[in-house]
């Protein structure tokens, strides 16, 4: 069978209409509520209270944990999904994870349910259990309180918990990466088991102390994943009961299936195509038994499928139809999560899903077109289901997939105005060969949640390891070290104040001084995490979906995986070029004001007409990135640049290297809300840009724009990252998508990395804001990933509402209605 | 080196010939068509176009006039009678209400930019098309900005209104060009005389010399502007004249009312040419495009 046999790429017969079971599953899922989950909270305390030897080796007890939990983990069949197997016990559940952030509930107990935005359902009894009970126990256990008391309160551990530094992506997960599945789709859990045991043994044999650790950890891996193996059996149990007592022959058939595949994976070998799908689904509910749900990403089930699915078709055992809907069943599945978001954080995260990734198409490890039948497929789901995870994104390679393939994307694109994200494999595989990857592992990468790259199953890179607002070090840089949200309180190094600078290179120098001084602080205390975590939240039960900690007998916390990178992405990376391009054209080419008259102006955000008339002056006239001015496309550069060879200059816990990326989920609208004016011309409290895009307005032509982004693209950024564009709806969507193809086509080739749309119009999200009945089921792309736009809280729904929206008729961005 | 006033530099336009193109706007024209869709590239020497919703009031513009032709109430006003265009106060403008039309460029300084989008030309099959403006009126710079850009392999389209004097040059510049839009207004002389200020017969000439030598990549431009082109007789004459010219592709530009819009500052007294303020529908469109059926070249979109 080859890659291509379907008759029909975009497969419009198959439709919602068509596959009722998927069109109901949809509305229960859009409809659903959240409500948090405290079962796994329960069980991992339970576990350590009563069943914890103090001797253990950290990995075991991680794993026994797990296993203990996944072995009392409730059985849940909510709906008529073909899938067995929930994150949590609710049909939308945020499980809590009391190792991280869970406790910020604390305090919001006995509101979390009833609060304005984005509520939660928590029943009284849940939560007196967590009041009593749970919370009590992670008070000095969480990985905040081990690090304050370990390493004595550090300024980096306060620097974070200001928030508006940088943020330790640490000190609320890891998770961020892309298991392997085809290892236990093929031998089955019990074949990863097997060799676990029989590489324990072969060290136990050599009777050499130094093995313990390793032989700690292959014993780790089998507990955990008999848990999961023991959760698969109990979901087989309850199907039969299920199937027992139901006289309906049409339940009892569903629930008879169910127990077969459960019966069968992911312990053993999968066989079918649903087998294999609902091992997965399986497999990654016991991840989060582990691992918080956050990125916990798929990776490329496009390949990993598709010899399970060729088989079944060439053999007569499933159809498309069939197909397409097992695939809605995992991807209704995959959303049937969120993460458990404190009031107080609403700003910066709300909204947000759980984010994990699928990657479709581009190139094999051989560099051939991949593209299947399987990526029309899911691109099909995907633009049937249109609901916010799993965030699907599409790889395309211009010299080797066809243009069909990208013309299709585009129309999927087009059809649900959001989805998917296009990542461009020439520059993303040239990326992470600049890391030190062989050409056939860059060549298998996957996308991790929002946008951050990994080849399958090899990279552990921590991808949200840091959150850097550059918009701090750029005032650090204008105030000698300070920052007006913390006042005289001083921060950074003592440096020049504006009278002593006398050219733009020595402001650049101090604008890096400062740089190097908060990254310094900020990889200091992802360090401190990272032995924290090697301690306390070890993962042998991911560890086992990945290739090296298996050869190592080492677990991935402990630089098991064969990369080992650290992530840190970006907020205000265009405010911050701009501003750059201000101080450098404005006072020192053009002299039309001083450095102290920008920096007091600034300072006072821009007060009186006099300090307008400057603002409007370094707002129209100053060089913007977005634009070709060489000083913009210079400051760009160097900044990407520096940041790159700082960032590479450090050697994380794990062995590998410290990575940046741009991508800013909706903490450019929170961070933006609590920041000062910026010699940009963007004035205080104002919003931030997003990931990579240049700031609103800032960028009035569409080629210019895109070319100047895509010329950063390549080696220093492999991190990756998101830029946002917006194009107006036509009505000639043939026409459209033809244009919209070979757009992305040329930015492509001219070295962008990632590029993420919305085809909306100012006025449809100003009304979608003043009416948000109107707009139930309106999906956004935020930075990275999707989000209903109801849910976003109001600075995003404005900084969605004033994207640049661009014409694709003329590549001109629209007017901002009056 | 030969340099050329360019108005404007369209990125990413996709009805100036095939796939995605820049359009280079030349300043000047020989022509005053009484509806001209981009009035601000008459004239051949630089202007002020100056955008009212951006002007913040703030006078800057009057200090730095040294003819003091500015005055500044809650907006600026220009006294285009003092003006001598040393554009002082472009130079000052805050928030760029105020902006010169019309740059000069060298020809690499040019080719440079124009290049900057070859990936759009080269995945969408466009390239860079000459308008105006009048393309021909800066015949030295269009010939050798198209041999270089042929030399590149990129695509190159003309729009031109067919004013021009036939020579070497333009010889040259047509036998580069890979397609060519040539505008037929008025067949009548007298009446072409009185919507666009020149007679007819030179532009009629060039067009059947043009037919006779690059059939195959002349495509005839037909404006339908209400009462000016768009009437039943013209539309009839233009048919026969393409028809006993050879032509074998022509295409309708409905109107729009871009030039009503114009911000251009501009020493002409306004026309009141009573042209309706919106742009032709397709409906419209259509009853004038079923006119030209039934001749023996071919009206595409």
């Amino acid at each position: 069978m080859t890659l291509l046999n379907l008759p029909d790429y975009s497969l419009e017969n198959y439709t919602l209409a068509s596959l009722p079971r998927l069109a109901e599953l949809r509305t229960l899922s859009l409809n659903s509520k959240p409500a948090i989950c405290i079962e796994r909270a329960r069980y991992i305390t339970r576990f350590l209270r009563k069943h914890d030897k103090p001797d253990d080796a950290p990995e075991v007890r991680q794993a026994r944990a797990v296993h203990y939990f996944l072995r009392h983990k409730s059985v849940q069949f909510f709906d008529k999904n073909l899938l067995a197997g929930s994150t949590t016990s609710k049909p939308l559940g945020a499980p809590l994870f009391p190792e991280f952030f869970a406790l910020y509930l604390w305090p919001e107990l006995d509101s979390v349910s009833t609060r304005e935005k984005n509520p939660m359902t928590l029943t009284t009894a849940e939560a007196d259990e967590l009041n009593f009970e749970i919370f009590p126990f992670w008070m000095d256990r969480n990985v905040i309180e081990l690090a304050r008391t370990r390493f004595g309160n550090p300024r980096c551990l306060q620097l974070f918990e200001n928030l508006s530094f940088f943020l330790a992506g640490k000190a609320g997960c890891i998770s961020h990466a892309v298991p392997l599945y085809k290892p236990m789709l093929e031998q089955g859990l019990e074949g990863l088991i097997q060799i676990a045991q029989t590489r324990k043994n072969q060290l136990a044999a050599d009777n050499n102390p130094e093995t313990k650790q390793q032989q700690d950890f292959y014993a780790a891996i089998q507990i955990a994943l008999e848990g999961i193996i023991i959760y698969a059996e109990h979901l087989a149990e309850e199907a039969e009961n299920l199937a027992e007592i139901s006289d309906q022959p049409e339940i009892k058939n569903h629930f008879e299936m169910i127990a077969k595949v459960c019966r069968h994976v992911p312990a053993k070998p999968a066989r079918s195509f649903r087998e294999a799908v609902n091992a997965i689904w399986i497999c990654q509910v016991g991840i989060h038994a582990e691992n918080i749900n956050m990125a916990m990403s798929p990776g490329r089930l496009d390949q990993i499928l598709w010899p399970y699915y060729q088989q079944d078709i060439a053999k007569g055992e499933l159809t498309v139809a069939e197909a397409i809907e097992i695939l809605g069943c995992l991807w209704l599945k995959l959303s049937d999560n969120v993460t458990m978001v404190p009031e107080a954080s609403e700003e910066m995260f709300g909204g947000a899903g759980t984010v994990p990734a699928v990657t479709l198409g581009g190139v094999d490890k051989e560099g051939r077109d991949c593209v299947n039948d399987l990526t029309y497929i899911m691109l099909r789901v995907t633009e049937l289901l249109k609901t916010r995870d799993p965030n699907v994104n599409a790889r395309y390679h211009y010299e080797v997939n066809s243009h069909q393939y990208c013309r299709r994307v585009s129309d999927v694109i087009i059809n649900t105005r959001a989805v998917p994200a296009f990542f461009n494999d020439v520059k993303n595989i040239e990326a992470l060969m600049g890391q030190g990857e062989t050409l056939e592992h860059a060549r298998d990468y996957a996308i991790i949640g929002c946008v951050e790259l990994a080849s399958s199953g090899r990279d552990y890179p921590a991808s949200s390891s840091i959150m850097l607002n550059l918009v701090a070090c750029m005032e650090m840089a204008m105030y000698q070290g300070k920052r007006p949200i913390t006042e005289e309180e001083q921060i950074g190094p003592v440096t020049a104040s504006p009278s002593q600078i006398s050219s733009f290179e020595g402001f650049w120098e101090i604008f890096k001084n400062q740089t190097r001084w908060l990254i310094d602080q900020a990889v200091q205390l992802n360090e401190m995490f990272g032995t924290i975590h090697q301690q306390m939240m070890p993962s042998p039960l991911l560890s086992a979906f990945f290739e090296g900690p298996m050869e190592k007998g080492r677990d991935l916390i402990q630089g098991g995986a064969v990369y080992n990178s650290s992530g840190a992405t970006h907020i205000g990376f265009a405010n911050v070029v701009d501003s750059l391009n201000a101080i450098e054209e404005v006072v020192f080419n053009e002299k039309k004001y001083t450095l102290e008259e920008l920096f007091t102006a600034v300072r006072n955000n821009f007060s009186g007409s006099d300090g307008e008339k400057m603002r409007v002056y370094l707002q129209n006239r100053a060089p913007k990135y977005g634009t070709e001015h060489p000083i913009a496309r210079k400051n760009a550069r160097n900044l990407t640049r520096f940041l790159f060879q700082t960032y590479q200059s450090y050697t994380n816990y794990r062995g590998g290297k410290y990575r940046p990326a741009y991508w800013t989920m909706t903490n450019h609208a929170g961070l933006g809300a609590i920041s000062s004016a910026l010699p940009d011309g963007r004035r205080a409290n104002e919003l931030l840009a997003s990931g990579i895009t240049p700031v609103s307005g800032a960028a009035p032509e569409l080629t210019t724009c895109l070319n100047a982004v895509a010329e950063l693209g390549g080696t220093e950024i492999p991190g990756c990252w998101a830029l946002n564009m917006k194009y107006t709806p036509e009505e000639d969507t043939d026409a459209m998508g033809k244009r919209f193809a070979q757009t992305v086509e040329a930015y492509f080739r001219s070295g962008g990395q990632q590029v993420q749309f919305n085809l909306m119009t100012y006025e449809m999200l100003l009304d979608a804001k003043k009416h948000p009945e109107k707009y139930p089921e309106l999906m956004v792309r935020v930075s990275g990933y999707s989000a209903y736009f109801k849910h976003l809280n109001e600075h995003m729904k404005d900084e969605l509402i004033h994207r640049t929206q661009y014409n694709l008729t003329n590549g001109h961005a629209v007017d901002f209605p009056e | 080196m030969t340099t050329a006033i360019i108005g404007s530099i369209g990125r990413y336009s996709i009805h100036d010939g095939p796939g995605i193109r820049t359009t280079l706007f030349f300043k000047g024209c020989p022509l005053s068509c009484l509806w001209c869709h981009n009035p601000e590239f008459q004239e051949h020497y630089p202007e002020i176009s100056f955008n009212k919703k951006s002007c913040i009031g703030c006078g800057d513009c009057a200090a730095a006039c040294p003819v003091d032709a500015i005055t500044v109430e809650s907006i600026a006003r220009i006294d285009l009678s003092l003006c001598t265009y040393c554009m002082a106060c472009i130079e000052v403008c805050p928030s760029k209400a105020l902006q010169k039309v019309g740059v000069e460029y060298h020809l690499d300084e040019l080719m440079e930019i124009l290049l900057r989008d070859q990936n759009y030309y080269l995945t969408s099959g466009g390239g860079v098309t000459l308008s105006g403006g009048e393309p021909t009126s800066q015949m030295d710079f269009s010939l050798e900005l198209t041999l270089s850009l042929h030399k590149k392999k990129i695509h190159t389209a003309i729009e031109t209104c067919g004013f021009f004097n036939w020579n070497d040059k333009a010889r040259q510049l047509f036998e580069t060009l890979d397609l060519i839009y040539f505008d037929v207004k008025r067949v009548d002389s007298k009446e072409h005389i009185r919507c666009t200020g020149q007679d007819n017969s030179l532009i009629i000439e060039n067009l059947q010399r043009l037919t006779g030598l690059y059939k195959e990549k002349l495509i005839v431009s037909i404006p339908i502007i209400p009462t000016y082109t768009a009437t039943t007789t013209n539309l009839r004459q233009i048919a026969e004249l393409l028809e006993e010219t050879g032509v074998t592709r022509a295409r309708l530009l409905p109107y729009h009312p871009f030039g009503l819009h114009s911000q251009m500052i501009t020493r002409k007294p306004a026309s009141q040419p009573q042209l309706p303020d919106k742009p032709m529908n397709h409906k419209e469109l259509r009853q004038w495009q079923n006119l030209l059926e039934g001749y023996s070249f071919e009206v595409i979109n």
